[in-house]
């Protein structure tokens, strides 16, 4: 954070989602059949398993690939991707755990102070854009972290990002653009 | 060139040459002029196939049209600007815009709908790029489509476009929106009837207010402009006759669409000049309630800075008495300075207050939000927000953590007012993604075989209680 200041800004990651194979095919109606809290949606192809420990949810498709939901940090989703493989495997399926990748992590951030929109997005002007009827947050990409910003007026902040790191950067990137348009002190 | 092999019978020569007398193809003797040879007058298929060499849709002959939707899509820009009264080179400019994004391979293939919206989309840039105000909202009753899909359409093309188009100010969209309302003597009873300057200034003010009181920041500005000029329109003259109108007849009156967001606007925007309106002195404490607080509007504006000011100090000395009963909090807190603040703020809105009733500027001629910097409600009080959370709620920063305690300072955001209760983030257990997997656990994931002939068992009684319906 910002060595200067002094201020620790306290960024709480609300979900992370990640995928992996599972190298073999996977008959859904078995797992529906013999797995506790799944749900089948046939519709969509896929079924909806929800564990317990690590709080995640993952959709499971017949090609044996994954995706894992809801878990608040990058190794809470590989423990519960792990857990997720072995209840696959003693179901009787041949699963190997591979290609386990976080894709995308979301956070929330709260900065002491208000913000001024429109100001902000005057001085940023390509890269932030600002739609009061469209949105009531103002979008902030930064091409090169690959993440996005949404500010609110009230000085909260949603980020999303590739991995968790990003994130942090991405909060490190925006807090100095954020400080020079906070609503004023009164005289 | 000559054929070979041939000999013209008349002459004897080997110089026979192809020939085509009115297209029909001979072989001629280019010595003495015999014709050797003749062929059809007419071609065969496969004669035309291999004869031609340009495509027909390369050859000169045919012009490259534009595409139909294309032109119908120009004009739907025209159409567009004439309604909106643009001007020559604003057409222009979106017509160039238009044609730019349509070839772009973004638009090309998209549907109709969306074509149409593009169109929309354009003018709408071309009026930003101009200063010209005009809301997206407009845009959406003009073309009568979904505002989603005119803000994904809107934004894909700035960005295809590279155009800078700057949002407008909710004060420039007001004075356009106002002209909209038809409320001349002409169109309404002469009771009823205002002018759109008059309207115009009152409600400029109220949406300035509105504007400190976090009323219209992030949120949609159309449902704020109508209910400014709602409530400007009451207040200008608060007679029976005007107060008995709800915003639904008003709008009905005026012409105007109505929309189901703007009622609630009305509501916090009386709540806030209830706020104000307790203040003023000549009431001697008496209640204010949102019906009766239209009359008292045009006071209100007036002096609205002073009252402000009252308001805010009068609320400080109702928490420091607050924060003075529990003294052991108090100590605990980090530096007694939080205290100060809360003085200071008081002894510097004493002193102008003091002064006697200041200048009654006319602030409603102003129409600038910049004048309001002067006195902000928000930071401060957020600031001091901060310090009253207790320590044990450090992990939880800035909003003010039990529902309670959103009443910290005046005029608040309603996302701070109505506070999401965040889940508590449980202390979180070191947690590698390599850890041992007991088997107990993942046996609790899957079903026992009684279990599994219990749930099928009960699937197929379910089901043929079905049939039997």
């Amino acid at each position: 954070m910002e060595p200067s200041n002094d201020v620790a800004l306290d960024i709480i990651i609300t979900n992370v989602v990640a995928v992996f194979r599972t190298r073999c095919h996977l008959n859904l109606r078995t797992i529906a059949l013999e797995g506790v809290n799944v749900i089948f949606k046939p519709e969509y192809g896929k079924v909806l398993m929800k564990l317990r420990k690590p709080r995640v949810t993952a959709s499971i498709w017949s090609s044996g690939k994954i995706i894992c939901t809801g878990a608040t940090s990058e190794d809470e989703a590989k423990q519960g991707a792990r857990r997720l493989a072995r209840t696959l495997q003693k179901l009787g399926f041949k699963v190997r755990f591979s290609e386990f990748k976080v894709v995308n992590v979301l956070a929330v951030c709260s900065m002491p102070f208000a913000i001024r929109l429109i100001d902000f997005t005057k001085n940023n002007r390509p890269i932030a854009s600002y739609e009061p009827e469209l949105h009531p947050a103002a979008t902030y990409r930064i091409k090169t972290l690959k993440a996005t910003v949404q500010v609110f007026s009230t000085g909260s902040l949603t980020i999303t990002g590739p991995n968790v790191q990003a994130v942090a950067t991405a909060v490190e990137h925006i807090y100095p653009m954020l400080l020079e348009c906070q609503k004023p002190l009164r005289k | 060139m000559a054929t070979v092999g041939l000999k013209c019978p008349e002459c004897g020569s080997l110089d026979i040459v192809d020939d085509e007398h009115y297209s029909q193809p001979q072989l001629v003797c280019a010595d003495c002029g015999a014709v050797v040879s003749e062929g059809l007058l007419t071609t065969t298929r496969s004669e035309e196939t291999q004869g031609t060499d340009v495509r027909y849709t390369n050859s000169t002959e045919v012009d490259k049209k534009p595409c139909r939707n294309l032109i119908n899509g120009i004009h739907r820009v025209r159409a567009l600007c004439r309604i909106l009264r643009l001007t020559f080179l604003m057409e222009e400019t979106a017509e160039t815009h238009f044609k730019q994004a349509y070839e772009h391979p973004n638009f090309i293939r998209v549907s109709l709908q969306k074509k149409e919206v593009l169109a929309g989309c354009c003018v709408l840039a071309t009026c930003r790029q101009h200063s010209w105000p005009i809301a997206m909202g407009t845009i959406c009753c003009l073309l009568e489509a979904n505002p989603r899909l005119i803000g994904v359409v809107y934004q894909e093309m700035v960005k295809i476009l590279k155009i800078e188009a700057p949002p407008t100010s909710i004060i420039d969209l007001l004075e356009t929106h106002c002209q909209a309302y038809k409320l001349s003597p002409q169109h309404v009873h002469e009771e009823l009837s205002e002018s759109s300057k008059d309207l115009t200034k009152r409600a400029a003010v109220l949406l300035e207010l509105a504007a400190d009181a976090w009323l219209v920041t992030g949120r949609q500005p159309i449902p704020i402009l109508t209910a400014s000029i709602f409530l400007a329109w009451q207040s200008l003259k608060p007679t029976q006759a005007r107060l008995k109108y709800t915003l639904a007849r008003f709008c009905q009156m005026a012409k105007v669409t109505k929309s189901s967001i703007a009622p609630k606007r009305v509501t916090e925007l009386k709540e806030v000049l209830c706020k104000l309106g307790q203040e003023l002195p000549w009431l001697r404490g008496d209640e204010v309630t949102p019906q009766t607080v239209i009359q008292m509007v045009d006071d209100i504006l007036n002096h609205r800075l002073t009252l402000l000011r009252r308001a805010l100090s009068s609320h400080e000395e109702a928490l420091a008495s607050e924060s003075v009963l529990p003294p052991s909090l108090e100590n605990s807190l980090p530096g007694s300075h939080t205290n100060t603040p809360c003085l200071e703020g008081a002894a510097s809105s004493q002193t102008p207050g003091q002064t006697p009733k200041e200048p009654f500027v006319g602030e409603p001629d102003t129409g600038s939000i910049q004048q309001q910097g002067d006195v902000d409600l928000t930071y401060t009080v957020v600031m001091e927000g901060l310090p009253h959370t207790g320590p044990g709620t450090d992990s939880q920063h800035s909003q003010p953590s039990a529902p309670n305690s959103g009443k910290r300072s005046l005029f608040e955001p309603p996302s701070v007012r109505y506070a999401k209760i965040r889940r508590v983030q449980v202390p979180v257990v070191e947690v590698t993604g390599d850890e041992e997997i007991s088997d107990s656990e993942i046996d609790s994931y899957i079903r026992t075989p009684q279990e599994i002939r219990d749930y099928v068992e009960a699937k197929e009684a379910l089901a043929s209680s079905d049939d039997e319906f």
